[in-house]
């Protein structure tokens, strides 16, 4: 008989929370909605966890991932990612060509519109990049078009000023094609096409550019309901004119809740006052697989973690050797189960296990926990100048355990002395990097703009990321340039894919930093709804979700 | 007492100055540079970077920057942040809650502390006065957060889940309206509301064993008037004291609260604007935490006349 009471008194609550919910998030409308739903229940209201995004909605100026969830509601873009493989998908493009990898011929599907019911013709894309790709606009995402013909005169620098609006190798054919051509081949730039600096902005843009911050105007299965209520919500209704029948949002509403603390978020969605969130806090962990079952997703997100090696500067860590030893004395198996209670996993691979690309176990000896071996590379390399050791890290994101742990480590097993050095955030390990102040190793990481082998190799490795990109430790090998430009200009996925492989095989060779874990993305819903997925990005797949 | 007003009023201009400076020169002494800290955890396009520094005037020295700001200010301008946002569009969304906050909460710390101080004295050493000293330890020592999750957890969490009791939100919630109060504001209050109470019973106690109050004892007015108009009149003037110096400090301490049940007030906005080196909110919000600062000590001041005539301004 007790069972019986647990349950009445669970559906008590329940019942009550849904009246609640029901009542609080959308003034009764999804009561009615709900129940002339039929096949693939439409309607519905949800509130959703966000933090504060840190600019306007502007697509061509979010790099961050709170605005770009909400740009991707807002927005749809030429491709979209599959949510489990993360394979390019056409989305809006009716086809994206090209013979050599250099000239690209893009080609629009009918019948999408933005939110004021402006048609998305070429022009939309070519105004947007032309826009964002414009160092007078300071927009956040102008590295991304720089591989785009003359965006060179777009951006020329520091204290100079565009003598160009246009780039020139963006030409809109007709409404519903342009064509794109790049400075040099690159056979990733279709995978590219997802990220929201390509997405399109609509004429009404150009007239008031700081009116949509507030209140983007997008053409994406969901449009903005008012504005967006700094430090406490954004509101979307779904978009009735929205083309595609797959795709199309299924709620009516959806209330982006903003948080300043995960754990509030958390205790919210407990209580049901909101129905998803993609973020976990860390005190979360312990409980909420028994807590909500299936309803807790835990897979591989896109963020690598790091021990990186100021190599150009730093001559103590410039032999290859001692940076396998480090990495082959640090345990990543009980880091991630002790100190991250499972929330990360032993990274295997530069390539991070949700990329087209990736190969499990591609580090080899490099990531196996081999103290002994360990040690004597270490001594036959030559050891570190004062047998001391140097690792900076932020002290805002939670990482000074992990990193204290790796300490422990090298010291147990290599000998080294250890000493930490934290630094307020992230921002000022990059930024006394950038200025060579500190030359110790430091904490790194990296998640993916787009989902391409590529992404995890040029940005943080490459030559041309020492200025522009996240290469702080200065690595240069002529090899795994060549191997890139080779990868960038093949002609099949399959062959790009060989060789954007055989360079990570150099890195695995050279160590330039040490990957250490890959992230787990965590997220939780309620039983009042349904067809939650997240993305590889850790984004909510939004327009599929319904109410249970 | 008008023109003690308008010396005190006066006396507050070199004061708001010399804080807005002074919070000026430490925000622009902590390091990182605003713009990297708006680009978050990657790193931001280094053209990008400098045209916002130039646009920003970030490359200036620190009295050019300052003499910017002022010059905006002197004109009724509070300047935008780095985001665009005009700072007194900022401030106005952020103050209205916090001063409701801030209001509910000195509600709160009058009406429980005062009454629980009263109480404690009248009965000195018996029951109820340890109930009070007792419980007024236990919640100054907790630490603001524990108090402030448990009471989350509980009345938002479990009362709901378990029981559908929905009356505390978890969170700020504006269709909730003063409901989402009760809890943040008791929480901002516990410790103070603590003081208030033992601050109370210790002010009543010595002023009851005062002269007057054996007069008026023996003249035979009810126990209540004799409390209530000799004593606690008499014994209210530390209490205000606190209470006016509280007001400043309960609005100006509300980020931990505010964190925890989310409410987009100053001491929210004030965090992150500090985290992200926005020195135009922060001067901003500090000044104006300044001006509440001094006014509610004017009218402190001006309170003791109400409540002792002997004092007397000018």
């Amino acid at each position: 008989m007790r069972l019986t009471k647990t349950m009445r008194w669970t559906a008590l609550a329940a019942c009550t929370a849904l009246a609640i919910s029901a009542c609080s998030t959308s003034g009764g409308k999804s009561a009615t909605d709900q129940a002339s739903g039929g096949s693939g229940k439409k309607g519905g209201s949800i509130s959703v966890e966000l933090g504060e995004p840190q600019h306007g909605l502007v697509p061509q100026n979010t790099a961050e991932s709170e605005g770009s969830e909400v740009l991707n509601a807002l927005f749809s873009g030429l491709v979209e990612y599959d949510n489990d493989t993360s394979v390019p998908k056409l989305r809006v493009a009716e086809s994206i060509e090209s013979p050599d990898a250099t000239t690209w011929t893009i080609k629009l599907k009918d019948g999408y519109t933005f939110h004021n019911g402006e048609k998305v013709t070429a022009k939309s894309f070519v105004d947007a990049w032309n826009y964002g790709a414009n160092q007078d606009n300071a927009q956040e995402a102008l590295p991304f078009f720089d591989k785009i013909l003359g965006s060179d005169e777009l951006a020329p620098g520091k204290g100079k000023t565009p003598a160009t609006k246009e780039l020139k190798g963006l030409k809109v054919v007709d409404d519903k094609t342009f064509t794109v051509t790049l400075k040099a081949p690159f056979s990733q730039f279709k995978t590219m096409l997802g990220y929201n600096a390509f997405f399109p902005l609509p004429a009404a843009f150009f007239t008031d550019p700081k009116a949509f911050d507030d209140a983007p105007i997008g053409n994406g299965p969901f449009q903005i309901d008012g504005k967006w209520e700094h430090n406490k919500q954004i509101k979307v209704k779904r978009y009735e004119n929205f083309p595609a029948a797959e795709g199309k949002a299924k709620l009516d509403t959806v209330t982006f809740k903003i948080y300043e603390k995960l754990e509030t978020a958390y205790n919210d969605l407990r209580a049901d006052t909101i129905q998803i969130t993609d973020k976990l806090p860390v005190s979360a962990m312990a409980t909420v697989a028994s807590e909500f079952g299936d309803r807790y997703i835990y897979k591989p997100e896109s963020g690598v973690g790091y021990i990186g090696f100021p190599i150009a500067t730093n001559p103590a860590f410039a032999n290859a050797d001692v940076r396998k030893a480090i990495s082959m004395a640090i345990d990543r198996e009980s880091i991630t189960k002790t100190i991250f209670s499972g929330t990360r996993k032993p990274a295997d691979d530069f390539i991070s296990p949700i990329i087209p690309g990736y190969r499990k176990g591609a580090l080899g000896d490099v990531a196996k926990y081999d103290p002994a071996k360990a040690k004597a590379l270490f001594t036959q390399a030559g050891g570190l100048p004062g047998n001391t050791m140097e690792i900076g890290y932020n002290a805002d994101g939670g990482h000074k355990e992990w990193i204290e742990a790796v300490g422990n480590q090298l010291k147990a097993n290599l000998g080294v002395e250890v000493t930490y050095k934290p630094f307020e955030k992230f921002g000022a390990i990059l930024t006394a990097l950038g200025d060579k102040q500190y030359s110790g190793a430091f904490r790194m990481a990296w998640s993916m703009d787009y989902p391409s082998a590529e992404n995890y190799l040029r940005p943080i490795f490459s030559k041309i990321a020492i200025d522009n990109g996240s290469n702080y430790g200065g690595y240069v090998n002529e090899e795994f340039e060549a191997l890139l430009a080779k990868a960038d200009s093949a002609k099949t996925d399959e062959e790009s894919l060989k060789l954007y492989q055989q360079a990570d095989d150099v890195l695995i060779k050279d160590v330039p930093y040490i990957p250490i874990y890959t992230y787990m993305s965590s997220a939780a819903y309620t039983k009042t709804v349904k067809n939650v997925k997240v993305n590889a990005q850790g984004q909510m797949d939004l327009a599929n979700v319904e109410l249970a | 007492m008008g023109r003690y007003v308008v010396r005190r009023i006066i006396q507050a201009i070199p004061v708001i100055l010399g804080a807005t400076f002074l919070i000026y020169a430490l925000v622009f002494l902590l390091p990182g540079d605003p713009i990297t800290a708006l680009a978050g955890e990657k790193r931001a396009d280094p053209t990008v970077v400098a045209v916002l520094q130039e646009r920003y005037h970030l490359n200036d020295p620190f009295f050019v920057q300052y003499w910017y700001y002022l010059s905006h200010l002197f004109t009724g301008d509070f300047g935008e942040d780095y985001r665009g946002n005009a700072v007194v569009d900022v401030m106005s969304a952020a103050f209205p809650y916090t001063i409701n906050l801030a209001l509910t909460a000195l509600g709160i710390e009058m009406a429980v502390g005062v009454t629980a101080g009263v109480a404690a004295a009248l009965k000195r050493g018996r029951f109820i006065d340890n109930v009070v000293m007792i419980s007024t330890l236990m919640v100054i020592s907790i630490p603001v957060f524990v108090i402030g999750f448990v009471l989350q957890l509980v009345l938002g969490v479990k009362l709901k889940t378990d029981y559908g009791f929905d009356f505390f939100p978890v969170s700020f919630n504006e269709e909730a309206g003063f409901r989402s109060y009760l809890m943040p504001a008791y929480v901002l209050a516990s410790t103070s509301l603590a003081y208030v109470a033992r601050l109370t019973r210790a002010s009543l106690i010595e002023v009851m064993r005062a002269d007057y109050v054996r007069t008026a004892v023996a003249k035979g007015l009810s126990p209540f008037r004799v409390v209530v108009r000799h004593g606690l009149r008499n014994a209210l003037i530390p209490i205000v004291t606190f209470l006016g110096m509280d007001l400043g400090g309960l609005m100006g301490g509300a980020v931990i609260t505010e964190g925890i049940f989310n409410i987009p007030g100053v001491g929210h906005q004030l965090f992150q604007s500090v985290y992200l080196r926005e020195r135009t909110i922060v001067v901003g919000i500090v000044s104006a935490l300044v001006l509440v600062y001094l006014f509610a000590n004017l009218v402190v001041d001006l309170l003791y006349a109400v409540l002792d005539p002997r004092i007397r301004y000018e």
